[in-house]
């Protein structure tokens, strides 16, 4: 008895594949540092204890830039991301994508650079 | 437009239950979180381009309408966060395991956690907010 089966070749990741993965990657980094983040300014500390000098204070110690620094990456990359998923499911001439994946792009590169200039020059002081 | 209508349309209409509700919600607060943190970045960053006016925007934040936004935005991150823990879950260590009635309970444990995470955050928050802005406990 003969079976008729066959053997397809797994595809190649392509880029979506590698964009549904990150967004499952980066979540569990992100449940740390964000709910982390939230937790602390916003819960502890609260508002009405940050300033300037706060800030100053906690960027006074490395280890506090490079968690706000991966928190700038990851956090912001996921997010920008995850707008692309959701736009793309309304979108659906091929050029109109083109378009809102450039918008985007840039969108993300321009706000994290904005980020991660403040993040590495630090609180100035007052003129 | 038509597009629009029928992504929209479906959004509104399809019966998923559970699924569905928490479909829509992780969307939401996905995207509110993410219009929030194009917001925070480039506040944050005045530390550094605009340092006479970070006090401003704190003031901002520190005002009742945005004490509320912010009960409402921790919200949005613990449902994101626990939800897309269980989505990243069963997509990624236990696939197997899928199955429509462990979906459906699911779904509401994660409902359960973030309202055990929220409701206290809330009640700080809160208490916080009748301090300084209502002088309230003596504040
Ligand atoms: C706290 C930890 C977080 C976890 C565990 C998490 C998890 C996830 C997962 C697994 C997805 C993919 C859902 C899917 O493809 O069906 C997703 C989508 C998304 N995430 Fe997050 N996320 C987190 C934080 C954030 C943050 C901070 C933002 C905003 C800056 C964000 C914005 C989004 C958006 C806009 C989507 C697309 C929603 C959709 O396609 O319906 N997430 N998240
Ligand atoms: C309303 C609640 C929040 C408060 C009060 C708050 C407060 C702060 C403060 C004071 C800083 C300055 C640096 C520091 O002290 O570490 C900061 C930076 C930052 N926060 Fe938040 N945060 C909140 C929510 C969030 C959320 C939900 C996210 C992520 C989705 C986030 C992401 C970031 C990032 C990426 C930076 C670095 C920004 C830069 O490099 O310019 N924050 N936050
Ligand atoms: C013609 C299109 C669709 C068909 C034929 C379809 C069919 C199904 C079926 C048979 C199930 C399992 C049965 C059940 O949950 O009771 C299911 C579950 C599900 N579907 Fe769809 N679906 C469609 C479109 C969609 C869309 C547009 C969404 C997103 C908005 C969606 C999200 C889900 C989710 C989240 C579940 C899990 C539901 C649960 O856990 O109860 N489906 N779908």
């Amino acid at each position: 008895m003969t079976t008729n089966t066959r053997t397809i070749e797994k595809p190649k990741p392509n880029f979506e594949t590698k964009s549904w993965m990150f967004m499952r990657y980066s979540a569990v980094l992100l449940i740390p540092l964000v709910f982390g983040h939230l937790i602390l300014q916003d819960v502890i500390v609260g508002v009405h204890r940050i300033d300037l000098d706060y800030v100053a204070m906690r960027w006074a110690s490395i280890g506090w830039r490079i968690y706000d620094a991966l928190l700038l990456a990851f956090a912001f990359a996921h997010g920008v991301n995850g707008i692309r998923q959701v736009l793309n499911d309304f979108i659906q001439s091929d050029q109109v994508r083109k378009i809102m994946h450039w918008g985007l792009f840039l969108l993300w590169l321009i706000v994290t650079a904005i980020g991660a200039i403040a993040l590495i020059g630090g609180v100035r002081p007052i003129s | 437009m038509s597009n629009l209508k029928t992504t929209l349309t479906g959004y509104a209409s399809y019966r998923g239950r559970e699924g569905h509700y928490s479909f829509l919600l992780h969307r939401i607060t996905g995207l509110g979180t993410a219009l929030f943190l194009i917001i925070h970045i480039l506040d944050t960053s005045f530390v550094y381009f605009l340092p006479d006016l970070y006090q401003h925007a704190i003031n901002l934040y520190r005002s009742t309408l945005f004490g509320i936004a912010e009960v409402g935005l921790v919200f949005c991150v613990f449902f994101h966060g626990v939800n897309g823990l269980r989505v990243a879950f069963f997509d990624l260590i236990a696939p197997r395991l899928w199955s429509v009635p462990r979906q459906r309970f699911s779904t509401k444990i994660t409902l359960l956690i973030t309202l055990l995470m929220w409701v206290p955050a809330s009640a700080i928050m809160l208490y916080n907010m009748l301090y300084h802005n209502f002088g309230w406990f003596g504040g």
